[in-house]
C-alpha cells in the first residue's frame, strides 16, 4: 500500500549526540541532500486554560509574528503547520489576526481568551533526503532542535523524524536502525509532551468549575469547606491577568470563584455558626462588589458589534462616541481594580480568609455540620427546584419583570448546587436535568442582559441631557437601540415564560426528583 | 479521485513533459498525486530518476490489483508518487485483446486508488490502440498537446474523428498548444484559426523551451528548478486550468 505519509517514525536525539556526527552517521549509508534549513526566533504561546494544548495541538509565535499551530504528530512538520497570519506584533485575540479559515479555527478555541506567551528561544529545522547514488529519494528527514537563544550550545529539544518513501521500506528500516545505534530513541510521550517537558514548560489546563471529590458521608462541614477553598484558590488564580489586563475572562473567572463562595455560604450556611455566615457574607460581599462595574462595562464592549449591527447602517457611526466613552472609563476601571488587587489590605483580606478555609474550618459543632453531605445535597438541591417550580408556575403574562429575574437567580443558585454536588448523583440523570436547567437559564439570562442593557442606554441617554452640545446623532442611535432591545426584550420575555411553563412541566418534576432522591453507591 | 489522461497520437509533442510537470505542479498545490507511466519507453520514470523494471509485469497489471499498488515509489517530492513503466507494457494490447471488457479494465484497475490519491495522471504512449481505449474510458480529462503546425491540426482532427465514432465524449477532449514559438508565423497562424475552431482549447500555452529541453539533464521535472518569473511557469497555470475544469479544490 502506498504509506508515505504514515509510520513517520520519530526519535529523540540525546544532547550528548551532536548534530554533525548523527549527520555524517546518515552519510556514511546514504546520499545526503539537504533541501533546507532554517533559524527562527519563535514563542510558544496559549490561553491560560491551555485551549490549544488541550486540543493537543501546540502554537507559535513565529519570527514574522505569523502564528503557527501544529498537531501533536507533526509538531514542527513545516509542511503541516496551519498558519493563521497576522502582522500585528501585538495580536493576541483570534479577531486580532487576518481573516482566514485557519483563523476560524483558533476563534473556537480561543472563544474570548487571550494568547500568552509561555516560553520563546530559537528553532533551528533542517530538512533534506537520504538518496541512492542517482539522486533518488529514500527516505525523507526532517531534524528539528529549539535553544534557548540562539548562542545556545547545546539545544533543549531536538528531534529527528524520518518519512517514508513509498516503495523504500528497506532503506527507512536500515535508517532506523542506524540512529537507534547512535543512542537515538524513540521518546514515549506524544511529541507535545515530550517537547514541553525538554523545554521544561508544564502545562496546567484549568477550569473555573469547581474539581470536587466529595463522598456520600463526607460531613456536610468538610465538603462545604473543600468548595470554598478551592474556589478562594482559583479566584486568587485570576488576580494576575486581571492586574494585566491579559483578557476579560480573568475578570469573569475571578467573579465566579467569588459568586460560588458566596453562593455556597449563602446556601449552605446551616453547616457553620450563625454569627460567623453574616461575618462571612459581609466581607465576601465587600470583595465582589468591589469589580461589578469592570465587569458590566467589559460586558458592553464585548457586545459593540452586535449593537451596531442592530442599528441601520446610517446610525451605526453615531453610537461611536458612546463606545469611545466607555472604552475611557473601562481603561480608568482596569487600573482602578488593578490597584485594589495589589493592594496590601486586598491581599490581607483575602490571606486571612483563605487561611479560615485552609485547614478545616474551626467553630463549634451546628445542627448540619456532622451530618452526611450527601443529605445536605439532596435537601438544598430539591427545596431551590421546588422553589423554582412553584414560582415559575404563578408566572402569567402580567407577572412583574422582577420576578422572572428572581427566578434566573434561583437557577443560577440551583446550577451551583449541581456544579458542588454533581459528584454525588447518577451521572446520566444529573446531566439530563442540568441540560434542562441550562436550557432554561440561557433563555432567562437572554432576558436579563436585555433588561439590563436598556436600562443602561436609558442611563446613558439621561445623561447627555447635561451636556452643552448634543449630539443629535448619537441621541437619534440610543433612541433606536432603546427601542430595538426594548422590542426583543418582549419577545425574549414570551420565550422565557414559555420555557418557564415547560421547566416546571411534570416530566422534568419527575426527573429531578428521581435524579436527586437519594445518593447513589457510597464511594 | 480524478483521472488525467496526458495523451496525444503523436509522439514527440511535448506529452511526457506535460504529465510530469502537472503532477508535479498538482502535488505541490497539496494534492496526492500518483503519476503512471503508462509508456514503455519510460521518459516519465527516467525524468523521477526511476529505473523502468524489466520484469515481465504486464499481465499483472491488469489482473492482480496488489502487485500495481506494490510497484508504486514515492519520488523526491512530498505527495508525489510514480508507477514507473515496464518494458512488458508494449504487449498491453495483446493481453487487452484477451480479456472480457477488455476497454475498461484500466478504469476498474484505478478505482481501489481511490482511498490513496486525489488525482491520477495517466503518461500514455502515442497510438490509437485498445490501450487508448482504456485511456479514453479511464480518463475524466484527456489533454492533448499540439504543436501548433499543419501536421499536427490533422493529427487532431483525426483523434475528433475516432471520438466521433467510437461514440466517445469529445467533451474530455482538452488539447493546449505546446511548444509554440512567437516569432514563427506558422504557429502564430494556426494558434488562431485553431483557437477560433474549437473552443475547447485550455488558455494555458507552453512555449518552446532550452529549459524544458534540459529535464533529460536535470532529472527532475522543470518546475522544480527553473525560476519563479520563469515562463515553464505557465505548467502551473495550466494545472490550475485543468483542476477546475474538474472541480477540484
Amino acid at each position: 500500500m502506498k504509506d508515505s505519509n504514515f509510520d513517520c517514525s520519530r526519535y529523540i536525539v540525546p544532547v550528548n549526540i551532536d548534530r554533525k556526527h548523527l549527520l555524517d552517521t546518515l552519510g556514511s549509508h546514504f546520499a545526503l541532500k539537504a533541501t533546507n534549513h532554517s533559524s527562527e526566533k519563535i514563542t510558544l504561546v496559549d490561553s491560560f486554560e491551555w485551549g490549544l494544548y488541550t486540543k493537543r495541538l501546540l502554537g507559535f509565535r513565529m519570527d514574522n509574528n505569523n502564528l503557527a499551530i501544529w498537531p501533536s504528530d507533526d509538531l514542527f512538520d513545516p509542511d503541516q503547520a496551519s498558519v493563521v497570519e497576522n502582522d500585528n506584533p501585538q495580536a493576541k485575540f483570534w479577531w486580532d489576526f487576518k481573516e482566514s479559515p485557519e483563523r476560524g479555527q483558533l476563534q473556537d478555541i480561543l472563544a474570548l481568551r487571550a494568547l500568552m506567551p509561555l516560553s520563546n528561544g530559537v528553532l533551528k529545522s533542517e530538512n533534506g533526503s537520504l538518496q541512492d547514488d542517482e539522486g533518488k529519494t529514500l527516505v525523507f528527514f526532517q531534524m528539528v532542535s529549539f535553544y534557548r537563544s540562539a548562542s545556545a550550545r547545546n539545544p533543549l529539544f531536538s528531534q529527528v523524524k524520518l518519512i517514508p518513501v513509498t516503495g523504500y521500506e528497506e532503506q527507512q528500516q536500515r535508517a532506523q536502525s542506524l540512529l537507534l545505534e547512535l543512542g537515538c530513541f524513540e521518546p514515549s510521550l506524544s511529541p507535545i509532551d515530550s517537547f514541553l517537558g525538554a523545554i521544561g514548560v508544564t502545562p496546567a489546563p484549568y477550569t473555573v468549575k469547581p474539581e470536587l471529590f466529595i463522598t456520600p458521608t463526607m460531613p456536610a462541614r468538610t465538603a462545604v469547606n473543600s468548595i470554598i477553598s478551592q474556589m478562594i484558590e482559583k479566584q486568587r488564580l485570576n488576580e494576575q491577568g486581571v492586574i494585566e489586563d491579559i483578557d476579560t475572562e480573568f475578570l469573569h473567572h475571578f467573579r465566579v470563584a467569588l459568586r460560588m463562595t458566596r453562593a455556597a455560604i449563602a446556601q449552605l450556611k446551616e453547616v457553620f455558626p450563625e454569627q460567623d455566615v453574616l461575618s462571612l457574607k459581609e466581607r465576601f460581599g465587600k470583595i465582589g462588589r468591589a469589580a461589578n462595574h469592570l465587569r458590566d462595562l467589559d460586558v458592553f464592549i464585548l457586545d459593540k458589534k452586535r449593537y451596531l449591527n442592530l442599528l441601520p447602517e446610517s446610525l451605526e457611526p453615531g453610537l461611536l462616541p458612546m463606545f469611545d466613552d466607555l472604552e475611557k472609563e473601562r481603561a480608568s476601571e482596569v487600573k482602578r481594580v488593578a490597584k485594589w488587587l495589589k493592594s496590601a489590605a486586598y491581599k490581607k483580606e483575602m490571606a486571612d480568609l483563605q487561611a479560615l478555609f485552609e485547614k478545616g474550618y474551626a467553630a463549634c459543632e451546628t445542627e448540619w455540620s456532622e451530618r452526611p453531605s450527601s443529605e445536605l445535597a439532596v435537601n438544598k438541591i430539591m427545596k431551590r427546584y421546588k422553589k423554582i417550580q412553584k414560582s415559575a408556575l404563578k408566572i402569567t403574562d402580567s407577572t412583574p419583570d422582577e420576578d422572572i429575574h428572581s427566578i434566573r437567580i434561583d437557577c443560577k443558585k440551583l446550577r451551583y448546587l449541581l456544579y458542588f454536588f454533581g459528584g454525588l448523583f447518577n451521572a446520566k440523570q444529573l446531566s439530563r436535568a442540568g441540560k434542562q436547567l441550562k436550557r432554561l437559564q440561557n433563555r432567562l439570562g437572554i432576558f436579563n442582559d436585555l433588561s439590563v442593557q436598556g436600562q443602561y442606554l436609558e442611563t446613558y441617554l439621561e445623561e447627555t441631557e447635561h451636556q452643552e452640545q448634543k449630539d443629535v446623532y448619537l441621541i437619534a442611535a440610543l433612541g433606536g437601540l432603546i427601542a430595538t432591545l426594548h422590542h426583543m426584550q418582549q419577545l425574549s420575555r414570551k420565550e422565557s415564560i414559555h420555557e418557564l411553563h415547560a421547566f416546571s412541566a411534570k416530566s422534568n418534576r419527575q426527573l429531578f426528583s428521581q435524579a436527586f432522591a437519594a445518593v447513589g453507591p457510597a464511594q | 479521485m480524478r483521472v488525467i489522461a496526458s495523451y496525444s497520437i503523436k509522439g514527440g509533442v511535448g506529452k511526457t513533459a506535460a504529465s510530469v510537470n502537472l503532477a508535479y505542479a498538482a502535488a505541490s498545490a497539496g494534492h496526492e498525486t500518483l503519476l503512471i507511466d503508462l509508456d514503455p519507453q519510460g521518459a516519465s520514470s527516467f525524468y523521477f530518476r526511476l529505473r523502468t523494471s524489466k520484469k515481465d509485469r504486464g499481465k499483472s497489471f491488469f489482473s492482480r490489483r496488489g502487485r500495481l499498488l506494490k510497484n508504486i515509489k514515492g519520488s523526491n517530492y512530498r505527495r508525489l508518487d510514480i508507477l514507473p513503466a515496464n518494458l512488458a507494457f508494449r504487449n498491453f494490447d495483446i493481453m487487452l485483446n484477451s480479456m472480457q471488457k477488455s476497454k475498461k479494465k484500466l478504469k476498474q484497475i484505478l478505482i481501489p486508488l481511490d482511498d490513496d490519491y486525489d488525482l491520477i495522471i495517466l503518461d500514455c504512449p502515442p497510438n490509437l490502440t485498445l490501450l487508448a481505449e482504456n485511456i479514453f474510458n479511464a480518463a475524466d480529462i484527456i489533454v492533448v498537446p499540439v504543436i501548433p503546425t499543419t501536421l499536427s491540426e490533422r493529427t487532431y482532427d483525426q483523434l475528433l474523428g475516432f471520438f466521433d465514432s467510437k461514440g466517445y465524449k469529445k467533451k474530455k477532449i482538452r488539447p493546449f498548444f505546446s511548444m509554440t514559438q512567437q516569432q514563427n508565423r506558422l504557429h502564430t497562424d494556426t494558434i488562431n484559426k485553431m483557437g477560433k475552431k474549437h473552443s475547447s482549447f485550455l488558455k494555458s500555452r507552453i512555449g518552446f523551451s532550452q529549459e524544458i529541453e534540459k529535464m533529460g539533464l536535470h532529472r527532475e521535472p522543470v518546475l522544480a528548478y527553473a525560476s519563479k518569473k520563469s515562463p515553464v511557469q505557465a505548467y502551473r497555470s495550466l494545472f490550475n486550468e485543468v483542476a477546475k475544469a474538474l472541480g477540484m479544490k
